[in-house]
């Protein structure tokens, strides 16, 4: 499952932590943009962490072709892929819909961003998901630009029964009104917005051996981290995380309604 | 039961994919569940036969008994459509055959339709093909396959040269047999089941594959792509059955393993 890339090799990397308790249904969020430096990586990394937080198992993979990508913050729970082969394809989305009951997260780069829905259209990957029980959610990075307003009604069209989420990073998508451009496609009744981090705080979690697991801690690897930073970025990660419960709640709730009917 | 329907899949050129537009064929009558049996002319080694076993008998065409194990029994079989898929080089003298033995005076009379689906090469020569079979078929459905699905470019084609011969045959229609990615063309080879039950993961005997999901969607996407084409030309109308006709358009992904292996 797990692709080697010059300098980024984490061959084997495995899902992270032991079996949780209680299953849940585990969807595949796909982060992406057709757009780069809109918050994609930063979307994968918070979602990842969030499943660790909790000791949950989870599966990420990086389509970025440039770093840093989330191979790069997650070293050792990130599997590198890439789809521009057909043997690439088929241990990627062979491996996507192998297992129902684990999230998967992708970090989709930008310059993947055509190629991998492409691929997905034409082999059915979210119409097979769905058929295996599991929920594909595509969280779509949003920004003022026309190329993303495209995607995104291309998007919308091409893959009409697949929930489809616009997700406003604040950093760059202050003040973009939701609803003309990005209307909400999905019957999970949630949204998601990251909020702006203020420059200490910024700086920190670039750094690649910066883990939001690590706030929880009472000596944190990062000794110049002041408690006003801690304490922002800690309130940051709850903030983001309480939007990722809540796309899990929905989706519960989405699964109790379906098995009803 | 309609009208009885025979099709002639072939070329004088080895190599164009005659066998694989075969396959499609049996694919798409049965996913419309129109009845068929098919002869395979690839006598003794039948490769049609390794993958529609069932329904396929392997026959020598330029033997008489053989003709009569084919010909004589069009009418009388359960079948809604007869498909042979005629070994290369023996496209010409198996019309010729036909024409001999009044095969073809039948057609004319109505008695049954009669269609070839004559696949196209690269070549100037497939072109000279054409217009040598075309004289046979002026009561026929006549369909002109080209067939990219071994990756084979048409590009020393002269569009005029191209035109000119199209022209001559006012009757043909065009088909497009589109490329399929090579890796999920050998996986169906090596699986020797039809397309239909390799998306739907099944071995022969109806087991789970266990096919790679990537490649059964990249077959899926191929096959679906050659049934519009066969829904283009309204295919199933040859059989002149009206439940043919009305039925549903049930696309690959629709049909059940059941389905796709029967």
């Amino acid at each position: 499952m797990s692709t080697t890339t010059a300098g980024r090799c984490h061959a084997g990397a495995a899902p992270y932590s032991e079996p949780p308790q209680q299953r849940r249904p585990a969807p595949i969020y796909v982060v992406c943009s057709p757009n780069r430096q809109v918050g994609k990586t930063m979307l994968a990394r918070l979602l990842t962490e969030h499943y660790m937080a909790d000791a949950r198992p989870v599966t990420a993979f990086d389509l970025a072709d440039e770093g840093p990508g989330l191979a790069d913050f997650l070293p050792h729970h990130v599997t590198i892929s890439n789809i521009r082969d057909m043997r690439g394809q088929i241990r990627f989305f062979d491996g996507l819909i192998e297992t129902a009951d684990v999230p998967k997260i992708i970090d989709l780069s930008h310059r993947e961003f055509a190629n991998f829905f492409t691929i997905a259209d034409k082999i059915g990957l979210f119409e097979e998901a769905r058929r295996r029980s599991i929920e594909p959610l595509i969280l779509f990075l949003i920004d003022p630009t026309p190329v993303a307003a495209k995607a995104y009604s291309l998007l919308r069209r091409r893959f009409a029964g697949t929930s489809l989420l616009p997700v406003r990073n604040l950093t760059v998508a202050k003040g973009l009104p939701y609803g003309a451009s990005f209307p909400h496609a999905s019957r999970l009744v949630v949204s998601l917005e990251i909020s702006v981090l203020g420059p200490a705080a910024r700086a920190l979690v670039e750094r690649q051996t910066f883990s939001f697991l690590d706030l929880g801690k009472q000596h944190t690897p990062h000794s110049d981290m002041s408690a006003r930073t801690r304490a922002e970025l800690d309130a940051w990660f709850r903030r983001a995380r309480f939007q990722f419960r809540e796309i899990e709640l929905s989706l519960i709730r989405q699964q109790v309604l379906t098995t009803q009917l | 039961m309609g009208k009885p329907a025979v099709i002639l899949v072939g070329a004088d050129k080895g190599g164009v994919g005659k066998t694989t537009v075969s396959r499609t064929l049996l694919d798409y009558f049965a996913s419309r569940k129109i009845s068929t049996r098919a002869f395979d002319t690839e006598c003794p080694r039948g490769t049609l036969k390794r993958f529609h076993p069932v329904i396929t008998d392997v026959v020598d065409v330029t033997s008489v008994p053989d003709q009569m194990k084919i010909f004589d029994t069009v009418e009388s079989s359960n079948a809604q459509v007869t498909l042979i898929d005629i070994r290369a080089g023996l496209m010409s003298p198996t019309l010729a055959a036909l024409r001999d033995i009044g095969f073809i005076e039948l057609t004319k009379r109505g008695q049954l339709t009669f269609a070839v689906f004559h696949i196209l090469g690269p070549s100037i020569a497939s072109l000279d093909e054409i217009a040598e079979t075309s004289k046979f078929l002026l009561d026929a459905r006549y369909f002109l396959v080209k067939n990219f699905i071994n990756n084979t470019t048409f590009f020393d084609w002269d569009e005029q040269t191209y035109d000119s011969y199209f022209n001559k045959i006012p009757h043909a229609v065009g088909l497009t047999v589109p490329k399929l990615s090579e890796m999920a063309c050998e996986q169906v080879e090596l699986s020797s089941v039809p397309f239909a039950t390799f998306i739907a993961d099944k071995k022969a005997n109806g087991e789970p594959a266990g096919n790679s999901f990537v490649l059964r969607g990249y077959v899926r996407h191929w096959l679906n792509s050659v049934f519009a084409e066969y829904d283009r030309v309204h295919l199933t109308d040859i059989v002149d059955s009206k439940d043919a006709v009305i039925k549903p358009r049930v696309k690959v992904a629709e049909l059940s393993p059941q389905r796709a292996n029967s």
